[in-house]
């Protein structure tokens, strides 16, 4: 009786191991999986941190899910392989982030999986790795909540820089009003004169195209505060102005700039009002409507200022065959070389912001110009500081001191 | 008076300026609520400014019309165009194709306005051969510098130019391929960014002169 035993029970086991040897072996755990809130964002994106597993392979691939539900409803939010998205590959600067190659961190942004979401909401994540197509581990669920941030901390660097401007602002701005400073002069807004008295003498009309911009381009509104001195000369000498417009607000400020321009010099008697008028708000029918009045008007001076594309040198040229004195400035730097060489004189970026002040020679705007200067002294010796530290520390291989010389002249 | 002239105005600028320039800090919903309400504003006064806009138009072609000024027949082409848009976009309800179909607007649009803005474009390649001839007459040092550059822009972007350059400067071992990388990699990019560069800085400045009232021509002087 304890022979059969014993045998059924060696029986018994045989199967039990061969069973045990002949299922899927269960998934591995993945631990220490995080989600939090993603830093310095709206409010709808998740950060999701684990470690790297060093056993995984090439074929190892990482598959996040999301969901919006206590339970089930996983959604696929992202899916690669197990080389991709370390902590080292965060856009974040080193004040801001301290994410490691040690460690795989993948930001999950959520409105694009789910659309926009309750303030508050609670999603759940969870981590699988799968090597040729199965499963071979697995994270339990870990819940996170989105919230709105209150500061780009990754924009540090830049708001340091702001105040740093801002201050050196005040500084000049209140110099300005103790003593006058030195501008270096610029021909193309010495020749405004010589421009405006050839028209006079000629008794030909002066164009200004204050370009394509809209009023929420700062060309454009430095092109409207050199119109103001324009058109006050314009004023002085009796000649004639015409501004065609682009915009219909451009249209409205200029025409109450010009109208007090010429109140300003005393002549309110010879402001019209088809001195300002809109063309078109189409850029080649602009291009071609002042095309041709150029062509059948034969101006004396023509001035290009403000937001200008293609239709530069549609203008430009007219101009010049025409036989115009041509001044022209804008701050994009890709029509710059059409307005170089079609025209007389040239306002490069900055000259353009300037002229308004150089003009003026109002000193609180003078001194404005100083922190322009002071601004291109700090790129200048950042630039070449910045060379050398990088320089010297790539080649004594010391990569985090290039990392954060990097990051300090980032923009994120 | 003046109060509501100039302060107001003063402070709406400066409030209004403050906080968009915040909103680059503050990611926050309520900053992306705010640019978003800014941007409704601002398309809410465009359509209303169109519409002066467009009285503008009117009021100074039918000036040039009635005063028989230079040119005053082409000034007639604005109200048959005006007209030959908008009648047919109102009778086809702003659609420009039905049941797979032109309507008299898609047939205006596809061959009358394309076909001029096309024209308007094409003319810029007429234009960019006169421009490069003038540019083309050395006055100075600089202008022999662009003249240079270009020359060996035009040279390498056609084979004869290639054959060339191989024939009477083979012997240096660079291609006109390479020269052209380096010239529009090296001096052309410098240049660019000291632009930028001057620019972006030009524009903060502005912007701050703008933000604290000191730059304030476009409300006048009084």
């Amino acid at each position: 009786m304890i022979k059969y035993k014993a045998i059924l029970t060696l029986f018994l086991s045989l199967l039990s191991v061969n069973a045990a040897f002949s299922a899927e072996p269960a998934p591995a755990v993945i631990s220490g999986l995080t989600a939090v809130d993603m830093p310095y964002d709206v409010g709808n994106a998740v950060m999701l941190r684990w470690a790297i597993n060093p056993s995984d392979t090439p074929d190892t691939v990482y598959v996040v899910h999301a969901s919006s539900q206590q339970a089930g409803a996983w959604v696929e939010a992202d899916r690669f392989s197990a080389s991709a998205k370390t902590g080292d590959d965060i856009e974040l600067p080193f004040w801001a982030w301290d994410g490691s190659a040690m460690e795989h961190a993948v930001k999950v942004e959520l409105n694009n999986i789910f659309g926009e979401s309750a303030a508050g909401s609670v999603f759940r994540f969870k981590v699988s790795a799968l090597e040729k197509g199965l499963l071979k581990a697995e994270s339990a669920p870990v819940p996170a909540t989105p919230v709105g941030n209150w500061f780009r901390l990754d924009r540090l660097n830049n708001i340091v820089l702001l105040i740093v401007i801002v201050i050196v602002f005040f500084w000049a701005v209140s110099h300005a009003k103790r003593k006058g400073l030195f501008i270096r002069r610029i021909a193309g807004l010495d020749a405004i004169d010589e421009a405006i008295g050839r028209a006079t003498e000629m008794g030909k009309p002066i164009y200004y195209v204050p370009g394509i911009g809209t009023m929420s381009s700062i060309s454009t509104i430095a092109s409207a505060f050199i119109l103001g001195e324009v058109s006050k000369k314009v004023a002085q000498y009796d000649s004639q102005i015409k501004v065609p417009h682009y915009d219909p607000i451009v249209m409205t400020v200029c025409k109450e700039i010009v109208k007090q321009s010429y109140m300003e010099a005393g002549r309110p008697d010879s402001y019209r009002e088809d001195i300002n008028f809109f063309v078109s708000q189409d850029q080649f029918s602009y291009a071609a409507s002042v095309d041709g009045m150029i062509s059948r008007e034969k101006p004396a001076a023509c001035f290009f200022m403000g937001y200008f594309m293609a239709e530069s040198l549609l203008l430009a040229e007219v101009g010049a065959t025409s036989g115009a004195i041509q001044i022209a400035g804008t701050d994009i730097e890709s029509q710059l070389p059409f307005f170089f060489t079609a025209c007389d004189y040239t306002l490069i970026g900055e000259e353009l912001y300037a002229a308004g002040a150089y003009l003026s020679k109002e000193p609180m705007l003078l001194s404005a110009l100083k922190v322009q200067d002071f601004g291109k002294l700090v790129v200048m010796v950042s630039v070449f500081f910045g060379i050398i530290l990088v320089a010297a520390g790539a080649a004594l291989h010391w990569d985090s001191f290039v990392n954060v010389i990097l990051n300090l002249f980032k923009a994120y | 008076m003046k109060f509501i002239k100039k302060q107001i105005p003063l402070m709406i600028v400066m409030v209004v300026g403050l906080l968009t320039l915040a909103s680059y800090y503050v990611p926050n919903k309520h900053s992306v609520d705010y640019i978003e309400l800014l941007s409704k504003w601002e398309n809410i006064v465009m359509a209303f400014a169109f519409l002066l806009g467009l009285i503008s138009l009117f009021y100074s072609h039918y000036n040039k019309i009635s005063r028989k000024t230079d040119g005053w027949g082409y000034s007639l082409f604005v109200y048959i165009g005006f007209l030959g848009m908008v009648v047919p976009a109102m009778m086809n309800g702003g659609r420009q194709m039905v049941d797979g179909r032109l309507t008299m607007l898609g047939w205006s649009f596809n061959y009358i306005y394309n076909a001029l803005s096309a024209t308007m474009f094409a003319v810029l390649a007429f234009y960019i051969v006169s421009t490069a001839y003038r540019s083309f007459r050395i006055k100075s040092k600089q202008a022999f510098v662009l003249f240079l550059a270009a020359f060996v822009l035009i040279l390498g972007k056609v084979p004869l130019g290639q054959i060339i350059w191989d024939f009477l400067l083979g012997w240096t071992h660079a291609t006109v391929s390479e020269v052209i990388e380096w010239i529009m990699s090296v001096p052309a990019v410098a240049g660019k960014r000291g632009i930028m560069i001057g620019i972006s800085i030009g524009a903060i400045v502005t912007s701050l002169k703008i933000i604290f009232g000191i730059e304030r021509q476009y409300m006048g002087k009084d």
